[in-house]
């Protein structure tokens, strides 16, 4: 039988994600990327205590999640991670910085983005490569990727920057023409995540250029950054997400 | 350490079939770690001074200062009309990771690939020191987050080795289950990566498919895409049930009677092997002597697994088809990756079939404290992670906080026959090479 790969796509049919036109399921936002929430009977100075990454305050109670690698220490403090704890729309994370640019219409329904890695353990970069796989097709929603920073009207920038690429994010920031976004993917790349301490870390990347939208994760799964291009292009309120 | 797994001799050269592994200093001696090919044995020995000075700076990167990128010595220097150097990276979309190479071409022909690694060092060996193992295994499984499984089970079975502590038959069958989903999940994504580069868009799209749903199968049973947190010292934390092994045990043979599928499709597409067959080749004798490992080393014909040559618990009971090529090109490299994701898929299936019962976490605390000397008492564990042989050494102080960790990851060894396979190749098989070798920065620089 000759082998034709055109039909044999066909065949497959559509695996395609139905966000953001409706929710993400279970399957696109994974129990691990689902963030901690207190139950009420969390005991905030012991969840700090077990916390590796400094990411529970217990004085101000709040969760920053910048900081956190999901890694569910805090579980046994009372922090729950059940889907129904705090709501549904909590799965998606992403959240638009006071740099002000994000959220503008300038780019209509068509962006052109470029992924740097300053850093990463490699999980982010597979997670912004797996965006165009059947099952999430960036290009239906009219982001593709770009191989130059010279055509890139976004950034998506992954790991924790580490000192030898600090003049690279930089000078690869200042060639993209204006106007131009960076979204800041994965708790490395926000904060250090857990390379915070190491000796290679030089600062969270928004110390070096400004950062306009973070999509917190350790790595976020591939709708949550979605998630992330969506509000900076203004295509998605927070308001309104599904 | 455990005597049946690593043979403690002096060797004063390296013969026709040992190959130099790493070197590493663990409490005041300077040692070598040297692989058997004949005898299929793992060799510590004293660092004799005929040995290792070449390999030196490659083979203990970890004492690379971080923040500085470092251009591997590829030996020779090329000269002459026309020659000139192209860099890439270490910003590209061709290569996903902060990382560079230097291309010494006069046109169309590369004669010398530089790789430059070390744009991400982040340090990982000398920030685990201080720290116990469960903190230290954080920094230690986002290493690399693609071997994720493998790093952080070879470095919890040095621990527990060195420690001498119970780890239940389940946890350690639990573990060898997700380093088997890592591997067909890497596989998958390297020939998904190849067929990307041959601009073969549907195998592509079918082979991130596929990979996908691994991943979710990973999600879904082991709680997380990437096998972050899933092991713990001592034990791992999904305890899979009966209905869950059967389960994945099923959805693992339909992806790969569906890669199958793929790959026959794949097989009779010529201008996709065309791009394969005679690309890069790495001769069996450069890929002992310059250290390859993993499928690059078996697609020259070496024969070499861990999970073969030197077992952890459950691959002593179980028969591993170690898959091995003697093409030496890229083509056989990817076929080596195939072949292996149908053995991945055997082995994944027996140890879901044969999953002990009992608990998955041991009971009783590590011990806390060990008697004597420990100085010169090194705890030593090799994986056969995705891209090849993982070895890590680890050494605990009183407190059994981690005091030394050396870590040789396969891709740091896989640059050099990488770099000696790409010469007088053409420059647009750069990419199929590199592929096919699955050299990872994030693995090499750590």
């Amino acid at each position: 039988m000759p082998k034709i790969w055109v039909l044999r796509g066909l065949k497959k049919g559509v695996l395609t994600s139905r966000f953001p036109r409706a929710k993400p399921t279970s399957e696109e936002i994974p129990e691990h990327a689902l963030p901690p929430v207190p139950t009420p009977q969390a005991d905030w100075s012991a969840g700090e205590k077990e916390c590796p990454t400094d990411a529970i305050r217990s004085e101000e109670k709040i969760i920053d999640m910048g900081l956190c690698v999901y890694c569910r220490r805090c579980s046994s403090a009372g922090f729950s991670f059940d889907e129904g704890a705090g709501g549904s729309s909590r799965a998606l994370q992403a959240s638009v910085t006071a740099h002000g640019k994000a959220g503008k219409p300038v780019f209509g329904r068509s962006l052109h983005v470029m992924m740097i890695d300053v850093g990463s353990c490699n999980a982010c970069n597979l997670e912004v490569l797996n965006l165009s796989n059947p099952y999430y097709d960036l290009t239906r929603l009219g982001i593709s990727f770009t191989n130059s920073p010279k055509h890139a009207d976004a950034l998506i920038v992954v790991g924790a920057l580490n000192r030898a690429m600090v003049d690279v994010l930089r000078r690869t920031y200042e060639s993209m023409p204006e106007p131009k976004l960076v979204v800041s993917v994965g708790a490395c790349a926000i904060s250090g995540g857990v390379f915070r301490g190491s000796e290679g870390f030089a600062s969270p990347v928004q110390d070096v250029i400004p950062v306009d939208v973070t999509v917190p994760g350790c790595p976020p799964s591939p709708v949550q950054i979605i998630e992330g291009l969506l509000l900076a292009t203004g295509r998605l309120k927070k308001e309104t997400a599904p | 350490m455990d005597s049946r797994r690593v043979e403690r001799r002096n060797v004063e050269s390296l013969g026709d079939a040992i190959q130099l592994s790493s070197v590493f200093r663990a409490g005041g001696h300077t040692y070598a770690l040297l692989s058997d090919m004949g005898a299929h044995k793992t060799v510590l020995s004293e660092l004799p001074p005929t040995l290792g000075e070449e390999f030196g700076p490659l083979l203990k990167g970890g004492e690379a200062p971080a923040g500085t990128p470092l251009e591997l010595d590829v030996g020779g220097k090329v000269e002459g009309y026309g020659v000139f150097e192209f860099p890439y990276g270490p910003v590209s979309w061709g290569v996903p990771e902060a990382g560079g190479f230097k291309l010494v071409t006069y046109g169309e022909r590369v004669v010398k690939v530089i790789p430059q690694v070390n744009f991400k060092k982040r340090g990982v060996e000398r920030s685990v020191v201080g720290r116990t193992p469960q903190d230290a295994l954080l920094i230690i499984e986002r290493s690399a987050g693609n071997f994720s499984a493998s790093y952080s089970t070879c470095f919890l079975t040095a621990v527990e080795d060195y420690l001498g502590s119970e780890v239940p038959l389940k946890a350690r069958w639990t573990r060898a289950a997700a380093i088997e989903l890592e591997r067909i999940c890497n596989h998958l994504h390297v020939f998904g990566r190849l067929a990307e580069t041959a601009s073969q868009n549907i195998a592509a799209s079918q082979a991130n498919a596929l990979r996908e749903r691994v991943l979710r199968l990973n999600s879904k049973h082991f709680g997380h895409r990437y096998l972050f947190g899933f092991n713990t010292v001592g034990g791992v934390r999904p305890d899979l049930s009966r209905e869950e092994c059967k389960e994945l045990s099923t959805a693992v043979r339909l992806i790969a009677r569906e890669f199958s599928e793929l790959v026959a499709y794949f097989l009779s597409s010529r201008i996709f092997l065309d791009r394969l067959q005679g690309t890069a080749r790495l001769e069996r004798g450069d890929a002992l002597s310059l250290g390859a490992v993993g499928p690059a080393a078996r697609g020259s014909g070496l024969l070499w697994d861990d999970r073969l040559t030197c077992p952890i618990d459950p691959y002593e009971d179980i028969y591993v088809n170690v898959e091995t090529d003697a093409g030496e090109d890229t083509m056989a490299r990817t076929m080596v990756r195939v072949r292996e994701i149908e053995s991945s898929t055997i082995v994944l299936r027996e140890i879901l079939d044969r999953m002990p019962g009992g608990g998955v976490k041991s009971g009783n605390r590590p011990k806390q404290q060990r008697d004597g000397d420990v100085l010169d008492d090194l705890a030593l564990c090799r994986i056969e992670s995705p891209s090849g042989d993982l070895i890590q050494v680890v050494q605990l102080d009183m407190q059994g906080r981690v005091s030394n960790l050396h870590v040789r990851p396969a891709s740091l060894v896989n640059w050099l026959p990488f770099a000696r396979s790409l010469e007088s190749n053409v420059f647009t098989d750069f990419q199929f090479a590199f592929e096919s070798f699955g050299l990872s920065y994030a693995d090499s620089d750590r």
